[in-house]
């Protein structure tokens, strides 16, 4: 039984998905035994996209699944498991850089996966960053950039957060079409991420969850 | 200054799939294709391409290896024309775009928690904009024959050897502002689905393909979106771009 929800999300078959969800519920089984196998499913996901088997549709598309997963388990949920996500994550697209979509993938992956995201959208300073962080208290920061301008962004937004006294609480992140460890290294960031999914393994990781 | 609209697109399932990293000649996914077909339907229903072009053609008074002059005392910091088209007597600039509507429907998309729909929809603007291009490059390139000449591929400002920052100077060039394309602050266009070229013109023209383009591009290992060569020979499509 358990392993038809893993395998039947990780083959995304979404109709299949959710009657299996729904009658697996209504049999009264635990809820958070659901999440805790389509979570499993997404960790196959992961290995497919990571070896070429699956695109990042693909990948987009097994969230929505597990989305539709987590909508159906929610009422049966206690408040207190509802509420209790992995961790917390502030990220944007740097100042001067306008792509949004990579960065709205792996915010939505990091969703899905149990991460609070504050998103705070594109062409985001340097400052908002810093005060997100403090307000929020998340330990971890991504920041995708597309434009070889926007590496001096990311730059300026690390050396922000360390001026604010924040650089020890904060692990960073950064992500986009041409980044690589050069480029991490100048900006000073901790990790670079070349899809969603490093985004997701790397933010796993820093809280231990990974 | 000329400015062209109403340009019919072809929209074909293979260039949008490639601009969803799906190029490689994969097996796609039936639910992923259909979603696809009828976004695409939808695009057509909801206008949401408004493809326009401004666009003109200025003599060159002088190239040097790092620079082009123009006619007006106009000069491009372009080391590429002096290396790949030192022949060229003429430099047609062209900025095209597909207009804001698209993204917006791709925003609320996302917004409305359908990020599928608003990638594949994001991926169907970036093949209208490649689409857009290649027409304006067959316009070039038919006026250039009309007058005895050629024209070469297209070339980009944010290739290496162009700087994107020369965009500030090219759309001041041709009618950007009509067709309602400005840029930001670190030199991006606005609306995000446009594209900025200059093509060289003149008695011999040099032409390249899109594979070949992707081909010397740094991201040519990683990049998820690259028009790989067929075998048994490259993709025929002299004049795309990025
Ligand atoms: C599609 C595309 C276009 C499209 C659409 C653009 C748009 N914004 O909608 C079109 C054709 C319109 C276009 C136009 C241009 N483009 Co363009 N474009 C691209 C391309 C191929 C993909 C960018 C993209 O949107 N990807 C979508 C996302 C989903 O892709 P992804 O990278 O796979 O995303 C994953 C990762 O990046 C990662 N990720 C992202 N953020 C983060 C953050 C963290 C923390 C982590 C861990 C991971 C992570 O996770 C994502 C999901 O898995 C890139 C090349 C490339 N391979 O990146 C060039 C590129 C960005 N473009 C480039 C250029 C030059 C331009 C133009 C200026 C060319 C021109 N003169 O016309 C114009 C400018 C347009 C404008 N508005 O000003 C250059 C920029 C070079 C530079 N010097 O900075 C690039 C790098 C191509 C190149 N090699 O030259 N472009």
């Amino acid at each position: 039984m358990a392993g038809d929800l893993v395998n039947t999300l990780a083959d995304l078959k979404e109709q299949e998905v959710i009657k299996i969800a729904k009658d697996r519920l209504s049999a009264g089984e635990e809820p958070l035994k659901i999440l805790d196998d389509a979570r499993k499913a997404m960790g196959i996901v992961g290995k497919r996209f990571a070896d070429g088997q699956y695109f990042i549709p693909d990948l987009v598309y097994s969230g929505e699944i597990l989305k539709a997963v987590t909508e159906i388990v929610k009422p049966k949920l206690t408040k207190v498991a509802e509420t209790k996500r992995l961790g917390k994550v502030v990220f944007g697209t740097v100042a001067g850089d306008i792509h949004d979509i990579g960065k709205d993938i792996v915010v939505f992956m990091l969703d899905v996966s149990g991460f609070e995201v504050f998103d705070l959208g594109v062409d985001v300073p340097a400052q908002k960053f810093v005060d997100k962080i403090k307000e929020s208290g998340a330990p971890i920061v991504g920041l995708s950039g597309f434009l070889t301008l926007a590496f001096d962004s990311m730059k300026q937004t690390v050396e922000a957060i360390k001026d604010a006294g924040l650089r020890d609480k904060v692990k960073v992140m950064i992500g986009g079409g041409q980044i690589t460890d050069e480029v991490r290294k100048y900006t000073g960031a901790d990790a670079f991420g070349k899809d969603a999914m490093a985004g997701v393994s790397l933010a796993k990781k820093w809280i231990g969850a990974g | 200054m000329p400015v062209i609209r109403d340009i019919p697109l072809s929209l074909e399932i293979s260039e949008v799939l490639r601009r969803e990293g799906l190029g490689g000649y994969s097996k796609v996914r039936p639910e992923i294709k259909s979603l696809i077909t009828e976004l695409l339907a939808g695009v057509k229903k909801a206008h949401l391409l408004e493809p326009a072009v401004a666009y003109e053609i200025y003599s060159i008074t002088e190239m040097s290896q790092s620079q082009v002059s123009l006619e007006g005392n106009l000069v491009l910091q372009c080391s590429l024309l002096s290396s790949l088209l030192p022949q060229a007597k003429e430099l047609a600039i062209a900025v095209c775009t597909i207009g804001p509507r698209l993204e917006k429907q791709v925003t609320d998309y996302t917004n409305r928690g359908e990020p599928l729909r608003g990638i594949l929809l994001d991926g169907i603007g970036s093949a209208a904009v490649d689409s857009l291009t290649q027409e304006v490059c067959k316009f070039i390139t038919g006026e250039a024959s009309s007058r005895g000449y050629q024209a070469s591929s297209p070339i980009s400002p944010g290739m290496p050897g162009l700087p994107i920052t020369e965009q500030w100077q090219l759309l001041e060039m041709v009618p950007a502002r009509e067709i309602g394309v400005s840029l930001t602050p670190l030199a991006i266009m606005s609306p995000r689905k446009s594209t900025s070229m200059v093509i060289g013109i003149g008695p011999q023209m040099t032409t390249w393909t899109q594979a070949e383009v992707c081909g010397r591009c740094n991201l040519r290992r990683t990049c998820p979106y690259k028009v790989i060569p067929r075998r048994g020979g490259v993709v025929k499509r002299t004049d795309q771009r990025l």
